[in-house]
């Protein structure tokens, strides 16, 4: 009889919002600064601007707070939020070879044109669980930013342009002839998601971008799902590029008319190789499939990179594009699971009676009189 | 300071931007002017989630003016939490007025029900849509579905119907009954109960479907023939209501009076009650079980 | 009067006179490989015309082509059942020729699982076409299907079980009854008993035999087996390498075959 009284309503939700301020406001430790968590939960951040499709630390990190961190729950209120704020307009599209690397790595070959940059990552560090004294801790980390500050930074301005800015592995590939050129012109505006639904028959820039905004569970799911499981769209990827790194935002300035940078954003960006090897394929070449996505998130944009390829690739009758397009956003599948929890005794009634009409052998209508 | 720190206080909003609305006012129009056939829409995420009425709530957001009276419930019940949530956003959001009587509402929010009252003329019913497309249970590729519908083929769901009879002797579709809209295209009546969908034909009033998660809005204006799919020699049927209610107004085998819903006991006996709870009360009061009083109190202001 | 002269005018002109199905200069490629080539006949009501040819010989292009299933290059295919004759049925509408297979044309595949849903049981199955031509009287329908089923000896107290509990010759058996359920002034069959063992074969093809002299049905029939098309048909043609290289009766040129492909197909067949 929980859901029904006529104020138990505002009642519960008043109690249940009551308990939930216990913990997140008030609770027994100290207050979480936003920057704490910008800085020290920076691929927490990352993927809820991913996730949430809005670029913005801050809004990212309040609204991790807020959920306590449950990621898809942040990537909600951050979207929620958006869809408060009015548009003003559109950036400028930035060509992808302005980015400015903090890591590159090219699997697919050991001296790339351009550099091997290993950059920030865990990839190749034990994991092991760190247990030091916490208090120990919390000392060293305050000394080493103490003398890191007494430092002179590192001048990463010195390293020059080429490094910093490198060619991709897709040109290389093109100058060698080994690249399929699908480059066309008949997708020049990019799809807006937000406002046109993108369902199955959507251009690639639909499809890119709602693997850009999707979970990133979802996409390692799928992924996997198209290696191991039923699907099979996957076959011999090698990686091209990995990359982290800034992108300028442009827009044209709305009184003097003229494109203008407001600041940057940070991406993870990843081509894939895919081997050519169907019938109807130019077997003498390879295909790339691409990824990007907001913050630092390579898992996400190697798997997007991947279903990329793999649904330019796929059979006419394959599912993979409704996959993709329809089951990926964490919001929808989160959320209608979710929904299960609401109250469905009016719908489940409706199923009771039908079972109970069902055994009501009497009522049959005579379905075997032609038969005999 | 931001941009939105020195727009008018109108440009921003609470819950959805006003030229959000307007987007969603514009798929509106374009499914009343072809009843039945799911407009698809740049769905908005709401402060609920996705299959929690985030589709009933942008129609409702962007059709309420300050004039408005509405009415939001759940499963027939003003008191659902979830009613209680929408209803408080709707008020905070677009500063209207509620009410529990659809007979005063204007628009009416509801996820699984119609009201037992018969709405009228001016009035608009918002359902709250988890799936908007009737074929899916018969179909799940997405290209093939649009051909279907363009089509008009829908033999592939009176195959579905035969086989049900075939197999079961009775019909065993329950809510979200398959309906032709119009002569022309299938609808999913979102799970309303089968006793929900005579009220739904020949109407008076406007009924407006708003799927979130699927993007998706359909209407159903009114004076607009709404058929459930069945042969015709195989009646549609309604819930049965095997047993008297315990509020006393519904008897088995009566008039039409009042979906019913089970309660069932500890020691496995079950008692029914109306699903419609304010149809109910107002019921009770004028048959002198129930004091008015209750009627008019007034909810809590959160 | 001026309507019905220009009409028989037209008709003349196509030399689709009284045809239940005329097919000119049919031709499709796959990007550079060849379907088939200028293919043109006529077949009259009620008439069997054979097609006969080795796998990768064109004839299941062709007929794919006329039923539907794929997009002819250019060629035309008129069917007298469909605006007199006078409409080009390759360039309707998407749509539109998907409405002809409800009860103008059907086709029996020599894959059941083209021609029916699997999961769905036989007389489901005959619903399927019943209700596409606005059948809604569950009563009807299934004395209908039960009628088609029986017709076809489709044992009736297995009419309500998925067809894919059935054997490869029931199948095909309730294929046809699917492909009959409205009486389509045109049938196409395409390697009907290719597949089946040969007993069960046997036995399809007297039925299919059978019901085209019963219903009176126009029919095409495909086959690379000569056997089929001395059993079904009278005249046909011969298809080789997308093109047809010989035309005439069943019976003559199985005899005398002039083209030394022919020849060799007659020998292969004797053999």
């Amino acid at each position: 009889m929980g859901y029904v009284a006529a104020k138990g309503g505002f009642d519960a939700i008043r109690a249940a919002e009551d308990l939930v301020a216990n913990t997140r406001l008030e609770g027994k430790s100290s207050w979480l600064d936003l920057d704490q968590i910008i800085d020290r939960l920076g691929y927490a951040v990352d993927r809820v601007m991913g996730e949430g499709g809005l670029w913005d630390e801050t809004t990212a990190a309040r609204a991790f707070r807020q959920a306590e961190g449950d990621v898809i729950e942040s990537a909600h209120l951050v979207r929620a939020h958006r869809s408060t704020l009015p548009r003003f307009g559109t950036t400028d599209a930035v060509d992808v070879d302005e980015i400015d690397v903090m890591r590159r790595i090219v699997p697919a070959f050991r001296e790339p044109p351009g550099p091997q940059l290993l950059g920030r990552t865990l990839d190749y560090t034990g994991r092991l669980l760190d247990t030091p004294d916490e208090d120990d801790a919390r000392r060293s980390a305050l000394e080493a930013a103490a003398a890191r500050a007494e430092q002179p930074a590192v001048d990463v301005t010195e390293a020059t342009s080429d490094v910093r800015v490198p060619g991709r592995l897709l040109d290389v590939l093109r100058q060698m002839d080994l690249a399929v050129d699908r480059r066309s012109n008949d997708d020049p505006e990019p799809a807006d998601i937000a406002r046109v639904p993108a369902r199955p028959g959507a251009p690639r820039s639909a499809v890119l971008s709602t693997m850009a905004r999707a979970e990133s569970g979802a996409l390692v799911a799928l992924w996997y799902r198209n290696i191991l499981g039923p699907d099979r769209n996957l076959h011999e990827v090698t990686l091209g590029e990995v990359r982290h790194g800034r992108l300028p935002v442009r827009v044209q300035h709305p009184l003097i008319d003229e494109q203008v940078e407001i600041g940057n954003v940070r991406v993870t960006e990843v081509e894939a190789i895919e081997d050519l090897d169907g019938p109807d394929e130019d077997r003498t070449k390879f295909d790339v499939g691409y990824g990007l996505t907001f913050g630092h998130n390579e898992r996400k944009a190697i798997a997007m990179a991947n279903l990329d390829i793999a649904l330019t690739r796929a059979d006419a009758g394959s599912f993979l594009e409704q996959s993709i397009l329809m089951t990926t956003d964490g919001l929808d599948s989160s959320g209608f699971l979710e929904h299960l929890k609401l109250p469905h005794y009016v719908t489940f009634r409706s199923m009771v009676e039908r079972k109970t009409v069902e055994r009501k052998t009497d009522e049959r209508p005579s379905t075997e009189a032609v038969a005999s | 300071m931001t941009v939105l720190d020195v727009l008018p206080d109108a440009a921003t909003a609470a819950v959805l931007d006003e030229s959000s609305k307007r987007e969603v006012r514009r798929a509106i129009l374009t499914a009343i002017a072809i009843p039945g056939y799911q407009v698809p829409f740049g769905s908005r995420e709401m402060p609920v989630a996705r299959g929690w009425g985030s589709g009933g709530l942008q129609l409702t957001l962007a059709i309420v003016g300050q004039s408005d009276i509405v009415k939001v419930y759940d499963q027939g019940e003003d008191g659902g939490v979830n009613a209680a949530n929408l209803r408080r956003l709707i008020r905070q959001s677009e500063g209207v007025n509620t009410t529990t009587d659809p007979r005063e509402a204007t628009v009416i929010q509801t996820r699984h029900r119609v009201p037992e009252d018969t709405l009228q003329s001016g009035q608009t019913l918002v359902l709250q849509v988890p799936v908007p497309e009737p074929l899916r249970g018969v179909e799940r590729d997405m290209h093939e579905l649009r051909r279907m519908h363009a089509e008009g083929d829908y033999s592939k769901m009176w195959v579905s119907l035969y086989e049900d009879l075939v197999r079961n002797g009775v019909i065993t579709k329950t809510t979200g009954y398959p309906c032709l809209v119009g002569g022309r295209y299938v609808v999913a009546t979102t799970p309303i109960p089968r006793w929900d969908v005579p009220p739904l034909h020949q109407a008076e009033f406007l009924s407006l479907f708003g799927a979130g998660r699927e993007k998706r809005i359909y209407a159903i204006p009114p004076h607009t023939d709404v058929e459930p799919l069945t042969f015709d020699d195989v009646p549609f049927q309604v819930e049965e209501v095997s047993t008297p209610c315990r509020c006393g107004l519904v008897v088995p085998d009566g008039d039409r009076q009042s979906y019913q819903v089970e309660l069932p006991q500890q020691d496995g006996s079950s008692i029914w009650a109306c699903s419609d709870t304010d149809w109910c009360s107002r019921q009770r009061v004028g048959a002198g079980l129930l004091d008015p009083a209750t009627l008019t109190e007034t909810e809590v202001e959160l | 009067m001026t309507v019905l002269i220009t009409d028989q005018a037209q008709a003349a002109m196509d030399g689709a006179a009284g045809a239940a199905l005329t097919v000119n200069g049919l031709t499709k490629h796959y990007g550079p490989i060849l379907g088939c080539q200028d293919v043109s006949f006529n077949v009259a009501p009620g008439e069997a015309l054979g097609i006969i040819g080795e796998s990768g010989s064109g004839k299941s292009t062709v007929m794919r082509c006329v039923a539907g299933d794929q997009d002819a290059s250019s060629g035309s295919a008129q069917m007298s059942s469909v605006d007199g004759g006078r409409t080009d049925v390759l360039t309707m509408a998407p749509s539109d020729r998907r409405a002809l297979r409800v009860s103008e044309l059907a086709v029996v595949y020599q894959d059941p699982s083209e021609g029916l849903d699997l999961a769905v049981s036989a007389g489901g199955n005959i619903a399927d076409r019943l209700t596409a031509a606005g059948w809604r009287n569950f009563g009807q329908i299934r004395e209908r299907a039960a009628e088609l089923l029986d017709r076809t000896d489709v044992p009736l107290d297995r009419m309500d079980d998925p067809v894919r509990t059935y054997s490869g010759g029931m199948r095909q058996r309730v294929q046809l009854a699917k492909a009959l359920a409205n009486r389509p002034p045109l049938l196409l069959l395409d390697e009907p008993t290719t597949g089946l063992d040969a007993s069960v074969a046997a036995g399809v093809l007297d039925l299919i035999r059978d019901l085209l002299e019963e219903t009176g049905v126009a029919a095409v029939v495909v086959s690379h087996d000569f056997k089929v098309i001395e059993m079904l048909t009278r005249r046909c043609l011969v298809m080789h390498r997308g093109e047809v290289v010989e035309e005439g009766l069943t019976d003559q040129l199985l005899e005398d075959p002039q083209h030394p492909y022919s020849q060799r197909l007659v020998g292969a067949a004797r053999g």
